[in-house]
């Protein structure tokens, strides 16, 4: 009786729902492939020959694929006995260290690239100072405005990928494998090297992958540190041409910004086929406790060695920041007498200021509550239902998510400036939008995994009970995967509000955002405000976090 | 080949006791299955056999050597314990071949390259596997991949064999052959085996002898048959296939079972109130006449027997009949039954 209104209302969800992410998500890319390879209404690769013939792109392809395979390497030979130490081995305080190793994850990249600034600058860079004067040099030993200083804050910012990925791994997989070495005769190095590695070498590699693309994509980091130092990546060349304002220059970044988008995507499939592969697929029985590693003399060596690094990859860059913003004055020294919060008031009672947190607040609470219904319809589907081509609204926003920033937002440009009906060009709706497409894919992966987890007999039970399937929905699946669904709005509302790369291009006069305000700042050199406003994000977003953290019990976070 | 000795090993995390006071000799080439309930501390008392927990308090001898003690602060890790083992997930590594996987305690040992390969190939015929050696694990069923553990924890000829568990993965029917295939090959080559499991069918079929254990607690070690007729406990005899148990009363030197004239020796020698304990298997019943009236209430055909539930007073006691026709009684006839092989033990 109810399977016609049940069938209709599905078909009617899949619809609406594909067809706002192929104009939002594919109509957008395919305008930028198309734009970059048609000159005059024919296929020539003209443009790429145009970009690359230039001394200055190659320069950034270059210094893009180094710095990425760099970090990548970095990130893993750091991560992976930080992982272990973490998981497997009875070290003090491990708990305190996992959250502090993820924790620099939800900082936003451009504030910890300030805040490196700030503690690593050659003239008057905290940590430099201090070098100088324990050491009594003449010259800061150490320059951020280099490719090494580069590939610092871009390791410490996205090694935590490659630390999630690689714990997840050690964390699911069977503890018996590495016993059958050990009772077959092998030391526990042994056992490393032959079973442990072996196994986990897919994952080792898909978190360094993830790595390398997030590097590679990222734009407020080598805006920041790499600019004044004159060195130039894909993404900055990209914001570079589109900044020139005229067609050549968006036919320049079209081309850098396809070839971008064609690495990152080439390797996320590359990724998901090696995680895919059969003979790595390791079967569990039943859970037994991991065998956690006694260190002996080593335990508290490790702790000291974990701790070291937990405070220089968060702690230090969040105190530099905060002390920066206390400083009364910055050009007296840090003193008792020079701290207070004089720099916070000129922040705090500009209009101006207020009105960019204002409207990141208002983009990111709209982005988030579209995106979150549209997640529900989506996981839903591709969940609970059998309907052929279930996950394909899925996919789409897996595509829109791992496309990079920079990419995501010349392709709106082009597409949505009125070429092709839609006008959205300076208004709010192309920010919202463009967060949409960037973030949903993490609202949508939380709810469908907690959709997963409601069994169908339950939905079953209920509608055997008599109920209708809207109320089915409402009394027995929405309590059940509230938590997910409030997580899934956080998961979009914290990096829309703290988002730098598309709102540096999509943002008009009227639509100033948090992250483009704070970006000005660090380049007019305004360290001072630009720390106050960096604190205030920080709250916002660990405010967030709580939240997130509390809701889900500590399996989701930003 | 070696003996084990297990003498007062204790083993605590935190406040809770997981094994308390456990002592077991298992003899050169016996069989031991240690048996329990999940939670009872058997796979912690087999890890800490192999090496994989330390002991909290006792000593651990394989063969010649002490492996663990807590008194000399001894510990031998799982590498130099000379121990095959076989885990329930059966953790063949799924990045090796059969081959590979088997050769590798060998290859650990330094063993040259051609007898290496001159073993291993035994010992896939061992376990029937000789044309699957260059198959990876994700290419064999269950059954074959714990023929592959099976052959690469006793290729390197360990003095002993530990089994966690190794049947459990499997299906019902393949269960029960791969159970005598384990069999066959232990006394083929005479080795001393540990096997933990929960499954009493698996461990009377197999064993020389079973350790029941409850709570961490070793509750009686014996022959098989010895445990099943002679539980020391209501524990045991609970655990260990099925029994009815009924509230009795002690008076003079046997007990009467309550609400009836019906009385048993005391073989166990209790005072005061005790539970009598009977299998159904050990009841008869009948029209005629016997030591107890009662009423059939529920009769369910098993193919091979009859389950019957018959009301003596305030007991309902199950009775099972071999071979029995379910028509031959009735349900709500008066009927009489006779009890054998009573057994009587603590009230508690």
């Amino acid at each position: 009786m109810g399977s016609l209104p049940r069938f209709n209302s599905k078909f009617i969800v899949i619809a609406v729902s594909v067809i706002l992410l192929l104009y939002f998500v594919v109509f957008p890319m395919g305008i930028l492939l198309y734009d970059s390879i048609m000159v005059n209404g024919a296929i020539n690769f003209g443009n790429y020959a145009d970009v690359y013939s230039q001394d200055v792109n190659w320069r950034a392809l270059s210094n893009t694929v180094q710095l990425s395979l760099l970090v990548m390497v970095a990130s893993v030979i750091i991560t992976f006995p930080l992982a272990w130490l973490v998981g497997r081995t009875d070290m003090p305080g491990k708990k305190t260290y996992r959250t502090l190793l993820v924790a620099s994850y939800m900082i936003p990249p451009y504030v910890g690239a300030i805040a490196w600034v700030q503690l690593l600058n050659p003239s008057v860079g905290y940590l430099n100072s201090i070098f100088k004067w324990i050491l009594q040099l003449q010259q800061s030993p150490f320059d951020i405005y280099t490719m090494g200083g580069l590939a610092w804050v871009l390791t410490l910012f996205y090694s935590p990928f490659a630390f999630i990925t690689i714990s997840r791994a050690m964390e699911k997989m069977d503890p018996t494998l590495e016993e059958a070495a050990r009772v077959s005769g092998a030391s526990p190095l042994r056992t490393l090297v032959d079973v442990t590695l072996p196994l986990m070498a897919p994952s080792i590699l898909a978190g360094g992958l993830l790595v390398f693309i997030a590097a590679g994509s990222c734009f407020g980091i080598p805006a920041i540190v790499g600019m004044p130092g004159n060195i130039e990546v894909m993404t900055t060349r990209i914001v570079t041409y589109i900044y020139m304002g005229n067609d050549e220059g968006i036919r320049d970044a079209t081309a850098l910004a396809a070839s971008l988008m064609f690495i990152a995507n080439f390797l996320l499939f590359f990724m998901t086929w090696m995680l895919g592969r059969k003979d790595y697929t390791t079967i569990s029985g039943k859970s037994t406790r991991p065998n956690i590693v006694e260190l002996g003399k080593w335990k508290w060596p490790a702790f000291c060695g974990v701790g070291l690094y937990a405070f220089i990859a968060v702690i230090l860059p969040l105190g530099s920041i905060l002390l920066t913003s206390l400083l009364k004055s910055m050009s007296r020294g840090v003193t008792w007498s020079n701290i207070g919060f004089d720099a916070w008031e000129p922040v705090i009672t500009s209009s101006q200021y207020m009105e960019s947190i204002w409207n990141s607040v208002v983009y990111g609470v709209i982005a988030a509550t579209i995106g979150t219904i549209l997640s529900v319809f989506i996981a839903y589907l591709a969940v609970k239902t059998k309907v052929k081509g279930r996950s394909f609204p899925d996919l789409l926003t897996v595509i829109g998510g791992s496309t990079p920033s920079i990419v995501i937002a010349l392709a709106l440009v082009i597409t949505f400036s009125g070429n092709f009906g839609l006008n959205l060009y300076s208004s709010m709706w192309i920010l919202v939008v463009s967060y949409l497409v960037k973030y949903m894919t993490m609202s949508v992966r939380t709810i469908a995994a907690s959709l997963s987890q409601v069994h169908v007999s339950l939905e079953e039970a209920a509608l055997n009970s008599g109920a209708s399937w809207i109320r089915t929905c409402k009394d027995i699946i929405m309590p059940l995967i509230a938590p997910s669904i409030i997580a899934g709005w956080f998961l979009i509302f914290m990096p829309s509000f703290y988002e730098l790369t598309m709102s540096l291009l999509l943002y008009g006069a009227e639509t100033k955002t948090i992250g483009v305000l704070l970006y000005e700042l660090q380049t007019y050199a305004d360290t001072q405000n630009a720390s106050v406003l960096s604190v205030i994000i920080l709250t916002i977003v660990l405010v967030g976090n709580l939240i997130l953290n509390k809701l889900t019990k500590g399996n989701v976070g930003i | 080949m070696a003996q084990v000795r297990i003498e007062h090993v204790f083993k605590r995390f935190g406040p809770v006791t997981a094994v308390n006071d456990f002592n077991l000799t298992v003899e050169d080439g016996e069989f031991v299955s240690i048996l329990g309930p999940s939670g009872c501390g058997k796979t912690t008392s087999l890890r800490m056999i192999a090496g994989f927990e330390k002991a909290t308090e006792g000593e651990i001898y394989i063969g010649d050597h002490c492996v663990s003690s807590s008194s000399q602060n001894k510990f031998v890790p799982p590498e130099n314990r000379d121990i095959g083992m076989v885990f329930q997930s059966y953790a063949v590594w799924p990045h090796m071949t059969v081959v590979e996987n088997v050769a590798y305690p060998l290859k650990i040992q330094k063993v040259p390259k051609e007898e290496r390969l001159k073993r291993v190939n035994e010992m896939l015929e061992l376990v029937h596997l000789g044309e699957y050696g260059h198959r990876y694990p994700h290419q064999l069923s269950g059954g074959q991949q714990q023929r592959v553990a099976l052959a690469r924890a006793l290729v390197a000829q360990p003095g002993l064999l530990l089994l966690d568990e190794p049947l459990s993965n499997l299906d019902a029917k393949l269960r029960e052959s791969m159970r005598f295939e384990i069999l066959s090959i232990q006394k083929a080559l005479g080795i001393t085996v540990v096997y933990v499991t929960h499954d009493q069918g698996e461990a009377m079929a197999m064993s020389d002898r079973v350790v029941v254990m409850s709570k961490g607690v070793v509750q009686q070690i014996g022959a098989p048959h010895e445990i099943y007729t002679n539980p020391a406990n209501k524990m045991v005899a609970d655990f260990i296939g099925l029994v009815n148990f009924m509230q009795g009363e002690v008076s003079d030197d046997r007990v009467y079972l309550q609400g009836t004239t019906a009385s048993f020796p005391n073989t166990s020698g209790v005072s005061g109130s005790a539970t009598i304990a009977v299998r159904p298997e050990n009841i008869t019943m009948s029209r005629g006449g016997g030591m107890l009236e009662g009423t059939l209430t529920h009769r369910f055909y098993l193919g091979d027997a009859v389950d019957y539930r018959v009301t003596v007073g305030d007991h309902d006691v199950r009775v099972i009949v071999k071979g029995a026709d379910l028509k031959e009684f009735a349900d709500g006839e008066k009927v009489y039954l006779d009890f054998e092989k009573v057994m009587i033990f603590d009230r508690e």
